[in-house]
């Protein structure tokens, strides 16, 4: 299975080489599957994924990253941190106009800050915490003034995660039902032009696009099958050229990897670092005893999953923290966390925490809840109770709509076991920390701490792993964190996600960016 | 009184029964969907990723969601009363222009497919009838069972596979080629091919029904009495199914034919799925698990409001070709 | 017996019958054949029909085909007659109280006949097993509820025709009740559209539990054949036999059932003839 993926990479490699080769041709049509329907295109309020798909390509970030996690310029021209992390400086693009033609300035930058993305959207209070104040002593230049230093901060300024919107159309106006939600206006290489409800979304070139020479598309059309075969029949007719976020299914993707005009590669996502786990009631039910969760833990073939239901893509989670954080050092394997699973080992430790089994061989019975995105997650659930059975946890599986869903884990707390995943995003801060903290056992509140797990000690190693600076001292603190988590367990972590990008060999320079398919494709090109 | 007073008369008392039925379907349906955990904002805030308990209670506010049930309901009652369907907060749009968009796609789509499905049943029945009891008779119901029983995505999904992918002959799904965008006439003959593999898919499921109808509506012409005489003035077999058990038979099939564009209306789901085809079905069904009301309260409104229609414009044409039957 | 002489005479209602009474069989004896939980995880992952000791095949987490629809076929014949006597049940209820009394307890009862006939119905179905959750019962209880109107409307009709009957003008004349009348005297007048109309409401509930599977609204812990279809229609084009033979199963009994009901209809007409 590794070598699929490395397969994978190598023939994106290949692409990437190949198109620097190549002269880029203008014109064409990129037509690509955007999966579900985005209800609006307001993502500076939404962090919603349908419309990350959409959205990029008209609005902007001040920077982008690429593959390798390097910053890449986009509104802004350079960015300047004080010696004492606390005044970041961004020198901004020149003659940079939104898509009505009103001047892109500082003020713009300010606004898109202070005012929208710190306030209204869902994560941006998070990334600009430590936001103070900001400066505009010129039309290019914006200084944010920190409370604390917090290079985190610096990891979320793409066009998919803080997207700059122009302050004279929101202005004065209820940000969150602002008309810009249909229409919007960026500064983006592709402008708005067309939605029809239920078949596509039309963007048309920009042609005062700031970059010279780009896009070299004329026409972007995200269109919307609800049906996952018949996605993939598209994509092998060539109706469509791109999709992102598992738009064909792994099956699929499998088959169309070996055809000539068709590619399949897991790059892209690494700023988004998914990771499947089961979130556990600490508070009542059978699974408040830490020893139940760690053999739980213990008793999942985790291998298995990956290989029979996501079809190799994937990696066995062997700690609370992805193995993507080993590039900043955080990332420590941890026991508990066999990648074949050990039942055996998993049945000790009930036995020894005096859980016997009954004539029938049950120990303990609960319902798993199972999250409503997709037959994946069904097919996982459907794993999950029979290797649970092995161990004498007898399961029933639940399945409700999203917001029965969300009602019950986030608000009711009226689950004990709950098959879901998240986004540990580019540091355990922005990504993680939700999922532990005492501070983040907030009722209502989703894709948080929903175990309410409470543990001093390490509410005081999060808190020092988000202030320390030095990186020896911060990846020891979170050492002891992933410890304690590997002990306690309130969350066992089952694997990392690897999303499939599958796309048509004629489609040239979109895959460079780490936002993949949230980037904006202002560089893409169709061959012919 | 004169026969159009009459039917006007019976027209409009029809029409008023229709309204309570409408407003007693907007109520169920209402109640029904508040019997529903979590509302439009729940879904909104875990699609955005996350959102503080404040700023759902402030959008609840906004989106009147906030307010007690009987007020919420007759707040939406007295908007449709108004003929003002609402506002869909998850689209940030109008719900009558959501409706409208869709309206359109789902009735070709479905008067393409009773056309279909009728006029082949038609000609299948009509073959069955003549052909009885021989094994063309039996192959034809044989037929007409198969495509009613197969699993309506699979038949849609072999279809894509053989006419889109194999042959090439069909684009697999959509209601446009959204790479070119056509105007005019090109538009026309675009759209016309999308509709193709749908339009089969949906009224081979339908084709049983008439088929079956049309069987036995001309068996039962057989056996009255004008054939009888018919064949006693010496009419050549031909020229009696033809001209005169064919007319007669006809009449209960096309009926049926009306009231099911009506029923129609709703959309199929599986179809629009399968095929991408953007009709009501889909976005009922979307809206139904976005907890989107007035979207999906707007939708059960209008389908309702055209059954009833259809259905009396059926009954009244019924009652014009056939003056045996009385309206009232 | 005469009825059974015409019934046999139908060579298709006998060939519908005898398919009908193997899937039977089969539901019946699924735990002889595949004594295991379908749900098990039994081997290789989509090992193609006849490989790996599975006879159709087995699924993405190597659960068995075949077991899988044996045990189905349980489910979903269950799904079909319970949701169908329900139906009839209150189908009954409301067409022969509004067909008997007539007025405005036929107004009334019909206002709310033609509601249920005027709400898309698989729509409407879909919101019921949404709200209620998925599982066998709430997906009995949405079929039920989009079937039944039908039943009101026949049930009404033929209560309409008969209720003035000689008969049963002599059961008012020797002082019956009129729920004894409506129970003892029309109502086995009426029984034989009834069983031809249920019987294929029967067939009808089979589809549609397929149909909201395919949807993603099956029940997760019942082995059915919607569920089948349900976790095999994303693989249809490379593990054909994932959802092709619970499909196929589904088809027969479908197929089988409506022969039936056909035989039915041809056997019982011709006795409500003879009686008029």
């Amino acid at each position: 299975m590794k070598r699929l993926i490395q397969g994978a990479v190598l023939a994106s490699s290949i692409i990437a080489s190949s198109f620097t080769a190549l002269a880029q041709t203008d014109g064409g049509t990129l037509v690509y599957l955007a999966q579900p329907e985005p209800p609006t295109l307001a993502s500076y309020v939404s962090t919603s994924g349908p419309i990350g798909l959409v959205a990029p390509k008209i609005y902007e970030g001040l920077f982008d990253y690429d593959t390798e996690g390097k910053m890449i310029p986009v509104l802004a021209k350079s960015v300047d941190v004080s010696a004492d992390g606390k005044t970041v400086t961004f020198t901004l693009q020149d003659g940079v106009v939104w898509h009505d033609g009103t001047p892109f300035t500082s003020a713009d930058v300010k606004f898109s800050v202070m005012e929208v993305l710190s306030k209204v959207h869902p994560r941006g209070p998070n990334s600009f915490r430590e936001v103070e104040s900001i400066d505009t002593p010129d039309d290019t230049t914006a200084v944010f003034h920190l409370k604390n230093p917090a290079p985190y901060m610096l990891r979320a300024l793409s066009g998919y995660e803080s997207p700059m919107v122009p302050k004279h159309l929101l202005e004065g106006t209820d940000i969150k039902s602002a008309d810009l939600a249909n229409n919007p206006i960026g500064t983006g290489p592709y402008k708005f032009t067309e939605w029809k409800k239920g078949q596509y979304i039309r963007l048309d070139k920009n042609e005062d696009y700031w970059k010279e020479g780009l896009p070299h598309v004329e026409r972007v059309v995200a269109r919307f099958i609800p049906d996952a075969s018949t996605r993939t029949a598209a994509m092998e007719n060539g109706e469509v050229l791109y999709t992102g976020y598992n738009g064909i299914p792994n099956i699929d993707a499998v088959r169309l990897r070996d055809r000539d005009d068709i590619s399949v590669t897991t790059d892209g996502y690494s700023m988004i670092n998914p990771m499947a786990l089961l979130e556990f009631n600490t508070k009542e039910g059978p699974f408040t005893d830490p020893a139940v969760r760690r053999a739980i833990s213990n008793a999942i073939d985790r291998q298995f999953m990956i290989d029979t239901i996501f079809f190799g893509y994937g990696k066995p989670a062997s700690s609370a923290l992805s193995s993507s954080f080993a590039a900043t050092d955080l990332y420590k394997p941890m026991p508990n966390y066999p990648a074949a699973g050990d039942v055996e080992a998993a049945k000790k430790i009930l036995d020894d925490a005096g859980y016997k089994p009954d004539g029938d061989g049950v120990r303990m019975k609960a319902i798993l809840d199972v999250i409503p995105y997709g037959e994946d997650w069904r097919r996982a659930g459907e794993y999950l109770k029979q290797a649970l059975g092995d161990i004498g946890i007898e399961i029933e599986l639940r399945y409700e709509d999203v917001p029965t869903w969300l009602k019950r884990v986030y608000h009711n707390y009226d689950f004990v076991m709950n098959l879901n995943y998240f986004y540990q995003l580019p540091d355990p801060v922005l990504g993680v920390h939700r999922h532990y903290g005492t501070d983040q056992i907030r009722q209502g509140t989703h894709f948080v701490n929903s175990s309410r797990y409470s543990n001093p000690k390490l509410d005081a190693l999060l808190d020092a792993g988000a202030k320390e600076p030095d990186a020896a001292k911060r990846s020891a603190i979170y050492e002891d964190v992933q410890e304690i988590l590997a002990e306690d367990m309130p969350v066992v972590n089952l694997f990392e996600m690897q999303f499939l990008t599958v796309y048509n060999t004629k489609l040239k320079g979109v895959y460079g960016s780490a936002m993949g398919p949230y980037g904006s494709f202002s560089e893409g090109w169709l061959e012919e | 009184m004169n026969r159009s007073t009459k039917i006007l008369r019976y027209v409009l008392r029809r029409l008023m029964q229709g309204i309570p039925i409408i407003i007693a379907i907007i109520v169920l349906n209402f109640f029904l969907l508040n019997m529903a955990e979590g509302d439009a904002v729940d879904v909104l805030a875990g699609e955005a990723g996350s959102a503080t308990p404040e700023y759902m209670a402030e959008l609840r506010a906004k989106f009147g969601l906030d307010q007690p049930l009987p007020v919420q309901l007759m707040v939406y009652l007295k908007n449709v009363a108004l003929l003002d369907l609402g506002y869909s907060f998850r689209h940030d749009m109008p719900v009558a222009q959501l409706i409208l968009d869709r309206f359109w796609p789902t009735l070709l789509l479905m008067t393409c497919t009773i056309l279909t499905a009728v006029g082949f049943g038609i000609l299948l029945g009509l073959l069955a009838a003549i052909n009885l009891n021989t094994w063309k008779d039996t192959a034809i119901s044989i037929f007409a069972l198969i495509t009613y029983a197969t699993p309506l995505f699979w038949v849609g999904l072999m279809m894509i596979v053989v006419f889109s992918i194999n042959l090439g002959w069909f684009p697999t799904s959509g209601m446009e080629n959204i790479a070119a965008f056509y105007e005019g006439w090109d538009r026309v003959w675009d759209i016309a091919h999308h509709l193709v593999l749908p339009t089969i898919t949906l009224s081979l499921f339908y084709l049983a029904l008439y088929t079956r109808m049309m069987r036995a509506s001309m068996l039962e012409q057989y056996g009255q009495d004008y054939v009888v005489t018919a064949k006693a003035k010496g009419l050549t077999e031909r020229r009696i199914t033809f001209v005169h058990v064919l007319r007669n038979a006809l009449l209960p099939v096309v009926t049926m034919a009306g009231v099911q564009v009506g029923a129609l209306i709703g959309g199929s789901v599986i179809v629009e799925s399968v095929f991408a085809w953007p009709g009501l079905g889909m976005l009922a069904f979307e809206s139904l698990f976005a907890r989107d009301l007035n979207l999906l309260l707007g939708i059960f409104m209008i389908s309702s409001v055209l059954v009833v229609v259809v259905n009396l414009i059926v009954d009244v044409i019924y009652s014009f070709l056939d003056p045996r039957i009385e309206v009232a | 017996m005469s009825f059974w002489k015409r019934f046999a005479r139908n060579r298709q209602a006998v060939l519908g019958m005898f398919i009908l009474a193997l899937v039977i069989l089969m539901a019946l004896f699924a735990g002889a054949f595949y004594p295991d939980d379908p749900f098990r995880l039994a081997g290789k992952p989509l090992a193609p029909p006849g490989t790996s000791g599975f006879l159709l095949g087995s699924d993405s987490l190597g659960r068995d085909v075949a077991s899988g629809i044996a045990h189905g076929a349980k489910t979903s014949i269950m799904i079909g007659l319970v949701a169908t006597v329900a139906a009839v049940f209150i189908g009954v209820i409301f067409g022969a109280l509004s067909g008997y009394y007539g007025g405005k307890i036929d107004d009334a009862l019909m206002r709310v006949t033609e509601m249920f006939q005027t709400i898309p119905s698989f729509v409407f179905a879909i919101l019921l097993v949404a709200i209620m959750k998925p599982s066998i019962e709430s997906i009995v209880i949405a079929i039920t509820v989009v079937s039944w109107p039908g039943v009101a409307r026949l049930v009404r009709g033929e209560f309409l025709a008969l209720k003035n009957r000689e008969f049963v003008q002599a059961c008012h004349t020797l002082g019956m009740g009129d729920i004894q009348i409506m129970l003892r005297e029309i109502l086995p007048n009426c029984v034989s559209p009834i069983i031809v109309v249920g019987s294929l409401m029967v067939a009808t509930a089979i589809l549609i539990e397929s149909g909201l599977a395919f949807l993603g609204l099956g029940d997760p812990n019942i082995m059915s054949w919607g569920f089948q279809i349900g976790a095999g229609r994303t693989m249809l084009r490379s593990a054909w036999w994932v959802c092709t033979f619970p499909g196929i199963a589904i088809l027969v009994t479908v197929l089988a059932i409506n022969l039936v009901g056909e035989g039915l209809n041809d056997a019982l007409n011709p006795r409500l003839r003879e009686r008029q």
